[in-house]
């Protein structure tokens, strides 16, 4: 039987530029105990569907056709008819909602059973106190946390993975017909994701309820749901089991999205280029880390680390790790944002910390870098072209400005007439993540720093990205750095790896060595945490993710660095 | 993967029809944020009041604004005063126990009391700026003594300070009383632009500048400052009305400028002239009327400029 039927709805959205229908003619059921996934690029509707059923659409959004039923309803199932009363008697008893950023949905001002204590109490009425106590312990020790514990902490107590299982916890505590979790371990990183997403499966074939899992990464649909809705520009595209869709998609759409995900040894998504042109030789490395260390107070988020990177024949040298493991750092370190608490960073010979003025303008105009926010990094105030012209004259370099945009635009795949003189606001993510590569192209710098360029655009958008700044080291001669916590894509465009974890390098060597076949157990643990848009590559179960989070305890102390073999033109420090 | 692909938008295009006329004028209203009933209306009113002084000066003698240059006491067209006197169309608003014109004095005196009220919020927001972004964007001991400075200012009262310090300097000039009151607005826009610098040091666009080799001048005024003037604006207005509630409160309590005639000195003496004793409400209830009419159109600026810059506030 199902227990939700979404008939013909229509979701209109009027703004000024007219009326949005976010969602158009979209008819679909969720049965009971079965896991639907709704997968789809950022504004795609796939959230607003679902948040239809809660009655819970962002303003100025309206239902403007269709019905929704929720089959346990009395009487009238259509969702849309109940009055304010009864729609807050369904929300979280009969349709649960897990948030994305768990962080931004839990009081931080109360601890986590009285949270618990909160929904019981707002749907079944005043309990007594230890009958709560053992409501809120049952649903903490159903999603693996200890009650005695993580029971009287505060959310900012808890990890980011911890406080997405409490939110699955109160999400499930009533045991709701229908579960809806809108991309709940999109701020996580791998190894918790599937830790967080086995937790969410097993709550959810415990109570038997339905689960409309929203997300955009295909992997994880693959390894979390059994059918899948695909959603572009509000309209349903295809819907079917999982098998069918990933196997033997009929829509073309579909089809992209599936081949967006990266797989490590798959077909890489670079074409190669048979001889990339040389950098200067220089009696210096290009880049030296000379024992740099860096410590914020008490942590240490960098271990003393040596390296040297020698431009002659351009290098993409992947810097992979999870959140907090002092990848970022070591990029505002090679940028000179940031001092090092011991140790050097050298170019060209020179320490980049004991620079002058002039020196430094010259430094800057050589090392140029890729941010991962791409809305952030265009003033607001000014057009698109100024991120793109101030830096040109500033370093003088001679030219036409504007045939020079041009140039870089057309390079990286934009058309110069659709983005210059555009602000910001009015260009997509993937537009002006484009453009930053346009301005790294147009300064001709010798290294890029690159962190995390593709990790806030878009699935289908990626590898475009990653070709275009993959093009800088082979058409133009620019060495790169690339950091990012994503194996998959640093395994096609690097030629070095280092995989960090906890300010240590673990495991570090040539790409198909060190991703291609791990040694290290916490390399090997990021491996097989990602999840696979590949049916028959089993993510394990929760047992298996909670034996895996032991052994990274295990190791977490001082890792040992192994070493994977070298490549010409880089050295890393041993010890 | 096509590179269309990055042009086109995500979501579904918006769709115009079946929308009235009607409803497609409060779109374009919609677009055009500087397009504000609201701000419109404040402005509106703050030009009239300055219109009144410029125009008024041509269409009305701003001599009479001295003593004896009427009746004494008269009541403002066809209205009685107590010796059952009619007033009439030589002094439309009637005069004051001395005779002095009520509509010239208005005339003179509403530009002035606006004109300390700009000069003190220019002074008070140039030197918020200033420090504002010392404070933020130098941080360390700089920042710290700014912002205790700023902080221990704040819970400073005003009014008790500039009590004593313009009951010793006797006589003052508009522009004496407008640096004085600066003195006191400077505060909140350094504390409201030092937050505004800290945060925005850190975003990716100054990240961006930095990258460019741009110099801290260009940081702070090229690419911080034009982001920070829907704030300035609001900060200044808020000044403005700050400042002339400061100098009529002073002018009220007979310590403004003694020879000048501002809205707050006329209601000052219509005070101590016992105008509510004798009936003659004509003179202190149009400067307060006056008074009334510039703050509101202050607020509805304010309102006003709230929409521009928050879209949340703004309703289809």
């Amino acid at each position: 039987m199902s227990v939700l039927d979404i008939k013909n709805i229509h979701i209109d959205f009027p703004t000024s530029k007219g009326v949005v229908h976010a969602v158009t003619d979209v008819t679909l059921s969720i049965e009971k105990g079965r896991r639907i996934g709704f997968i789809g690029e950022s504004g795609s509707g796939k959230t607003t569907t679902a948040l239809a059923a809660m009655r819970m659409l962002a303003n100025p959004g309206f239902v403007a056709g269709g019905e929704v039923h929720l089959n346990s309803l009395d009487g009238d199932t259509n969702v849309l008819h109940l009055d304010d009363e009864q729609m807050r008697r369904v929300r979280l008893r009969k349709i649960s909602y897990i948030p994305q950023g768990a962080m931004n949905s839990l009081n931080p001002v109360m601890r986590v059973d009285a949270q618990i204590w909160d929904a019981v109490v707002a749907h079944e009425g005043g309990l007594s106190q230890a009958d709560l106590q053992a409501r809120s312990d049952t649903a903490l020790d159903g999603v693996g946390l200890d009650p005695k514990v993580v029971g009287r902490l505060f959310p900012h107590e808890l990890s980011g993975g911890m406080k997405q299982r409490v939110c699955i916890a109160i999400g499930t505590c009533l045991t709701p017909d229908l579960i809806i979790a809108d991309e709940p371990t999109s701020a996580l990183d791998v190894i918790t994701q599937r830790h967080v997403m086995q937790t969410l499966r097993e709550m959810q074939e415990k109570i038997g309820a339905g689960l409309i899992l929203i997300g955009h990464d295909m992997g994880l649909m693959a390894q979390s749901v059994d059918d899948i809705a695909v959603l572009k520009k509000g309209v349903l595209v295809e819907f079917g089991p999982v098998r069918k869709i990933i196997e033997d998609a009929e829509h073309p759409y579909t089809r992209e999205l599936i081949a967006s995900v990266p797989l490590v040894g798959g077909d890489s998504f670079l074409s190669a280029q048979a001889s990339p042109p040389k950098g200067e030789r220089l009696d210096k490395p290009l880049l030296e880390l000379d024992g740099v260390s860096k410590q914020y107070g008490a942590v240490t988020a960098l271990h003393p680390m040596s390296f040297a990177l020698d431009g002659e024949e351009p290098k993409i040298i992947s810097i992979v790790g999870q959140s907090g493991s002092g990848k970022s750092t070591m990029g505002s370190l090679m940028l000179g944002f940031n001092d090092p608490s011991a140790g050097q960073v050298r170019f060209k010979g020179d320490d980049i910390n004991a620079m002058s003025a002039g020196a430094k303008l010259a430094f800057r105009k050589q090392v140029q870098a890729v941010f991962q926010d791409p809305y952030a990094c265009f003033n607001p105030f000014y057009r698109v072209n100024h991120a793109l012209k101030f830096p040109y004259e500033n370093f003088g370099m001679g030219g036409d400005v504007q045939t020079a945009m041009e140039e870089a635009c057309t390079a990286v795949g934009l058309d110069p007439s659709l983005v210059l003189g555009r602000y910001p606001h009015q260009l997509s993510g993937g537009q002006r993540q484009r453009l930053i590569v346009a301005r790294a192209l147009m300064l001709s710098p010798k290294l890029l720093i690159a962190d995390e360029p593709v990790s806030m655009v878009d699935a289908s958008l990626r590898a475009t990205i990653l070709a275009n700044i993959h093009d800088l080291k082979d058409k133009h001669g620019i060495s790169i750095i690339y950091i990012t916590h994503d194996l998959a894509t640093a395994y096609h465009v690097s030629d070095y790896v280092m995989v960090l974890y906890h300010g240590h390098v673990v495991e570090a060597g040539p790409p198909k060595e060190v991703i291609g076949d791990p040694q290290h157990a916490y390399t090997r643990l990021l491996i097989d945490s990602i999840p696979w848009p590949d049916l028959d590559r089993d993510w394990g179960d929760a047992d298996d993710a909670r034996a895996a989070l032991d052994e990274l305890a295990r190791i977490g102390g001082t890792p040992e660095t192994v070493y994977r073999g070298d490549i010409p033109g880089f050295t890393l420090g041993q010890g | 993967m096509s590179h269309d692909n990055a042009a086109a938008p995500e979501t579904a295009a918006p769709d115009m029809t079946g929308i009235t006329r009607k409803q497609l004028k409060r779109m374009r209203r919609f677009d055009n944020p500087w397009n504000n009933p609201k701000l419109i209306w404040g402005i509106g009113l703050l030009l009239g009041i300055v219109l009144l002084g410029v125009l008024g000066r041509f269409f009305w003698d701003p001599e009479l604004v001295f003593t004896g240059a009427g009746m004494p006491r008269q009541g403002p067209v066809g209205i009685e005063n107590l010796r059952g006197q009619v007033g009439t169309w030589a002094h439309p608003l009637g005069t004051d126990v001395s005779g002095k014109d009520i509509l010239a004095l208005l005339i003179v005196g509403a530009p002035n009391s606006l004109y300390v009220g700009v000069l003190a919020s220019l002074i008070g927001m140039s030197i918020g700026i200033f420090l504002g972004f010392s404070a933020g964007y130098t941080g360390g001991r700089v920042d710290d003594v700014i912002r205790v400075s700023s902080d221990v200012m704040i819970t400073i009262p005003p009014l008790l300070i500039l009590v004593v310090v313009q009951a010793s300097f006797g006589d003052i000039t508009l522009t004496m009383m407008a640096i004085l009151i600066a003195a006191f607005v400077w505060q909140s826009p350094t504390r409201l632009i030092r937050a505004q610098v800290l945060s925005m040091r850190e975003s990716g666009y100054v990240q961006m500048a930095r990258l460019s080799g741009a110099s801290n001048m260009h940081i702070m005024f090229r690419e911080m400052l034009p982001n920070l003037v829907p704030y300035l604006f609001g900060s200044f207005i808020a000044n403005v009305t700050t400042s002339i509630v400061t100098a009529v409160g002073l002018e009220v309590l007979g310590l403004g400028p003694q020879r000048v005639p501002t809205l707050g000195r006329v209601i000052y003496d219509a005070i101590s002239s016992a105008a509510l004793t004798q009936n003659m409400w004509w003179w202190w209830g149009f400067p307060t009327i006056l008074l009334g009419v510039m703050f509101i159109g202050l607020l509805l600026i304010n309102l006003g400029l709230d929409e521009v810059s928050n879209p949340r506030l703004r309703k289809l």
